[in-house]
């Protein structure tokens, strides 16, 4: 008896210590949150890099928000899990700037549309930034606009006639599809409705702080959100890969959603794409990377930073469809044709950063589940919009 | 005849497991304690104050506008509907499946529920209740209801949530019902027959009394799971929408991990425990009876 | 007499629907997780198409960022460590508990029962900082720990339940033919309690396996996520498939729907322990 239970112990020790040696290659380790199709489109970049400079590189999958639970540890030992990582929040950014590398001799700050790159901390360059995703607004099936007779809003009263007509086509569940991935694309479309009508300034005061959201300003726009809803032209939140599948089929119309959705349908031609009329904001989510000090490889990671950053890394994530470039050395010809569309609206607007993502913490989770409230409450506004505020950092 | 102990037998028979509790046990338990009571790097009441007058905690407004009612109303709810349903659907079930041909597998299918991670657990109930694939609305419009996405709208997430619970944890207290039913011994029964007692009487008169001890086991256990719920919320609606169907370990959570909060997160998790240990008094003070 | 027959087969009838009511659950999942999205879309009881596909349980088994196959490796071991060491540890303080007399001996075994219903929550930040002191963070080691340490007052708690049944005759034989107490622990109350330790072996092992909370704090590393973990994570990060979640929760499920089938007994007897004298 004595004996079979030391031995399972034994074994039981020397499993685990095999097991948790493993794991150390002398490879550069890229982290991101990317998986499935879309981490095909980044690897071809990667594999590009390696072809240039010899230097292998493996990619890790990792959620943004286990990411922010376990780096402080790391950090704080004096270890990073990866030689570069995909981040998001620049709040966070600022936050961790003594464990972070400074990339200015190895980014060109020239190259970039203005506003996408990170500023500078005490003259250092924390992070780099990559090609990234807009969302700039309703996306539709051209033939099924022309199949209708409908035509693209120019004003807001077009749109509501719009959705007036959309709503009467056999067939159609609601006008527009809501989606419900942990929360966004709620809080995607509700910040195009923000920025539509208070400005791209609105946006940024939001984020800092500067404005509550239970002001006048917010509440009067938000009131046009909850006209739609409650006169039914949204959706339901649901699933929204499920309800992508069933706007494809005519059971929606429209669909706000990011820029990747080209990505994901089958007909990419098909598709066309308006925002808000008067929409002079547009939210550009570039995908920031840094290269944390603790790196093991780091002159080999900031390699990999400009190569990135630059022209190349640029220009081969961006000819894979879905990813508008933040370097303006990447000429418009390598797009696919639609995400030419894209970037060309991207051009007169002003490129903002995402809300919830960059103001984070509590506050984000909470934002995508006052949302969802909202969609099915509409009347709850006032309440939806104190919580905001309570949550706020 | 209980032997007296020297220090080598303590050594090696109680020391280990001591040590292991007052390390990963006790000692964090007492942290926690005394993070609660620090704000700001200094001793006070103030994070017991934020959460107890916190929103996510109690919402009084919730009573006369509808869900969120605060985290300690909906474990309350849960209790209320959850704890009654299942001991009486267990001991209802675990009587009436007493002699049935296969009754065995009948209730390992019904136990089902509660082998299973609870995590798996969260995404059934997830499933039952969705608009589309859900069963609850596919029965439900045989009597004319319209489907409805339930985890999705305040007033039914949380009660969604909770008899989906209900099917999950039903197993448990037939089980242990079930076994207690066959520790009564049947000459009780017998004699009670001749004295021309009915099955109701019977019912009242012998079984539930005798079925005392391990009702006590039953209450208590569920008490527990309902005041711990975390997995299944966690995964089938993250204590939405609105914090409608948030419950205080996930509250909990959220306070520590989400705002890093740990002051805040430790007065959630001190408030659970009280609550725990008051609930589990009854069950200690008979366990201990039996020494 | 026919009465009685009708009685019974109508009561065993009613008895067999109720099983089949609560097993629609899993029907429905099992359904979901074999036949393609477009079938499902409204109402997977509608049996007109059938395509059976296994491709859920090979997408669930080989995922490309979160691969049970890999999850389920991770969870075994975590799991069996989890309960070799925790059973092993308290059985022989449960003994411990059961047959010696030492001072503070009713104030620690009523500290131990208290444990008993300690949520997990009011140790989590602490025992987060402590494992990260230790450097255990993300590591097996850490999460086994800790799990080793939860388990062991229940443990204690219930075999020392059993070997209070244990008449200690046999023992007392033992020790005046001269057999020293560790001796007399390994080779007499060890074998008997058997029936006991496969009880305690079958629930701690479903519970470590099943655990969510303690391995979501203290275990990150995609590649070392537990198989409980990915289930969550296959749901809403950017792509969600019903079928996949399903066949996803059907591979979790199955072992320790296995540990029951095949301990029922002893599972069914370690449940009931709790309330023996």
């Amino acid at each position: 008896m004595f004996k079979k239970f030391t031995l399972i112990l034994v074994l039981s020790v020397l499993l685990i210590s095999l097991v948790s040696a493993f794991g150390f290659a002398e490879k550069l380790t890229v982290i991101g949150p990317w998986a499935g199709a879309e981490q095909e489109g980044f690897m071809p970049v990667l594999k590009a890099f390696t072809e240039k400079t010899g230097i292998e590189v493996e990619y890790k999958v990792y959620r943004f928000e286990d990411l922010v639970t376990m780096l402080p540890a790391q950090f704080a030992a004096k270890k990073t899990p990866g030689d570069l990582i995909f981040m998001s929040g620049t709040e966070w950014m600022v936050k961790n700037a003594e464990h972070l590398a400074d990339l200015s001799d190895m980014i060109n700050e020239g190259e970039f549309v203005p506003g996408t790159l990170v500023s500078k901390v005490d003259g250092k360059l924390l992070a780099g930034t990559f090609t990234g995703k807009i969302k700039p607004g309703f996306w539709y099936s051209k033939s099924f606009f022309g199949k209708h007779g409908l035509t693209v809003p120019q004003t807001w009263d077009e749109f509501v006639t719009l959705l007036q007509k959309i709503k009467m086509v056999p067939g159609i569940e609601a006008p527009i599809a809501s989606g419900d991935g942990t929360g966004w694309p709620l809080s995607d479309v509700t910040e195009h409705f923000l920025i539509s009508f208070g400005g791209p300034a609105l946006q940024e005061d939001l984020i800092a702080g500067n404005i509550k959201w239970e002001s006048n300003i917010v509440k009067g726009i938000f009131e046009k959100l909850v006209f739609l809803l409650k006169s039914e032209y949204f959706s339901e939140p649901a699933e929204w890969t499920t309800i992508l599948k069933q706007w494809e089929k005519g059971e929606y119309a429209l669909y706000f959603m990011g820029s990747w959705i080209t990505g994901m349908v089958d007909n990419p031609d098909d598709l066309g794409v308006f925002s808000l009329p008067g929409c002079e904001g547009m939210v550009f989510g570039p995908d920031y990377f840094n290269v944390p000090i603790y790196s093991e490889n780091i002159e080999d990671a900031k390699k990999l930073a400009a190569f990135l950053a630059g022209k190349e890394g640029q220009t081969i994530s961006a000819s894979s469809g879905g990813h508008i470039a933040t370097n303006l050395g990447v000429p418009v010809e390598v797009y696919p044709t639609v995400d030419r569309g894209v970037a060309e609206l991207l051009k007169g607007v002003q490129s903002l950063p995402d809300l919830d993502d960059t103001v984070g913490g509590e506050f984000q989770p909470a934002f995508w589940d006052q949302l969802k409230l909202l969609w099915v409450k509409p009347d709850r506004l006032d309440d939806v919009l104190k919580v905001l505020d309570e949550k706020m950092p | 005849m209980h032997r007296k102990a020297t220090f080598t037998h303590l050594a090696i028979f109680i020391l280990p497991a001591l040590l292991l509790i007052c390390v990963f046990v006790f000692y964090p338990c007492l942290r926690t304690i005394s993070l609660s009571f620090f704000s700001e790097g200094k001793f006070s009441l103030h994070n017991y104050y934020e959460v107890l007058k916190s929103r996510d905690t109690i919402n009084l407004e919730g009573f006369s506008k509808g869900f969120p009612l605060g985290t300690l109303f909906h474990n309350l709810l849960w209790i209320i509907i959850h704890l009654p349903l299942t001991t009486f659907l267990g001991l209802t079930l675990a009587v009436y499946l007493k002699n049935v041909k296969g009754g065995s597998i009948i209730k390992s299918i019904i136990f089902l529920g509660m082998v299973m991670p609870m995590i798996t657990g969260g995404v059934m109930i997830r499933f039952i209740f969705d608009k589309n694939i859900g069963i609850v609305n596919e029965f439900l419009k045989l009597f004319g209801f319209l489907p409805k996405a339930w985890t999705a709208y305040p007033e039914t997430a949380l009660f969604s949530l909770i008899f989906g619970s209900v099917w999950l944890w039903v197993g448990f207290s037939m089980i242990l019902y079930s076994a207690g039913l066959e520790t009564i011994p049947k000459d009780l029964y017998e004699a009670a027959q001749i004295d021309g007692a009915s099955s109701m009487k019977m019912f009242f008169k012998i079984t539930i009394p005798l079925l005392k001890p391990i009702t006590i086991v039953i209450v208590t256990m569920t008490l527990l799971w309902e005041l711990k719920i975390f997995d299944i919320v966690y995964v089938a609606t993250m204590g939405g929408p609105g914090s409608a169907s948030n419950v205080l370990a996930l509250q909990m959570y959220t306070y520590a991990f989400k705002a890093l909060n740990f002051g805040k997160s430790s007065v959630v998790a001190v408030f659970l425990t009280i609550i725990t240990l008051a609930v589990s008094i009854p069950m200690a003070r008979s366990a201990g009876e039996g020494r | 007499m026919k009465i009685k027959i009708y009685k019974k087969v109508i009561h065993d009838g009613l008895a067999w629907i109720v099983a089949f009511i609560w097993i629609i659950p899993f029907i429905g999942l099992l359904m979901a997780a074999i036949r393609p999205m477009d079938e499902l879309l409204h109402g997977w009881w509608n049996l007109e198409t059938l395509n059976l596909t296994f491709k859920n349980f090979i997408g669930a088994w080989n995922h490309s960022n979160v691969p049970l196959s890999q999850g389920t490796v991770n969870s075994l071991l975590i799991a069996v460590p989890a309960t070799v060491i925790p059973v092993l540890i308290a059985t022989m303080t449960g003994y411990g508990f059961s047959r010696y007399r030492f001072p503070t001996k009713r104030s620690i075994y009523i500290l131990i029962i208290l444990m008993l219903a300690l949520p997990q929550q009011m140790i989590a930040v602490p025992i987060f900082g402590l494992i990260n002191k230790l450097g255990l963070i993300n590591n097996y080691f850490g999460l086994i720990i800790v799990h080793t340490a939860w388990g062991v007052p229940w443990i204690t708690f219930f075999m020392r339940n059993f070997f209070s049944t244990l008449p200690v005759e046999v023992e007392e034989a033992a020790k005046i033919d001269g057999a020293s107490d560790v001796r007399i622990f390994f080779n007499i109350a060890l074998p008997i309690a058997t029936p006991a330790i496969v009880s305690a072996v079958s629930l701690q092992f479903t519970m470590v396996w099943s655990d969510f909370f303690l391995a979501l704090i203290l275990m990150y590393s995609p590649e070392k996520l537990l198989a409980t973990q990915r289930i969550p994570l296959m749901r809403g990060v950017y792509f969600v498939d019903w079928g996949l979640l399903s066949a996803a929760s059907i591979l979790l499920m199955l072992v320790p729907i296995l540990v029951y089938t095949f301990f029922q007994k002893y599972y069914v007897k370690g449940m009931i322990g709790w309330s023996s004298k």
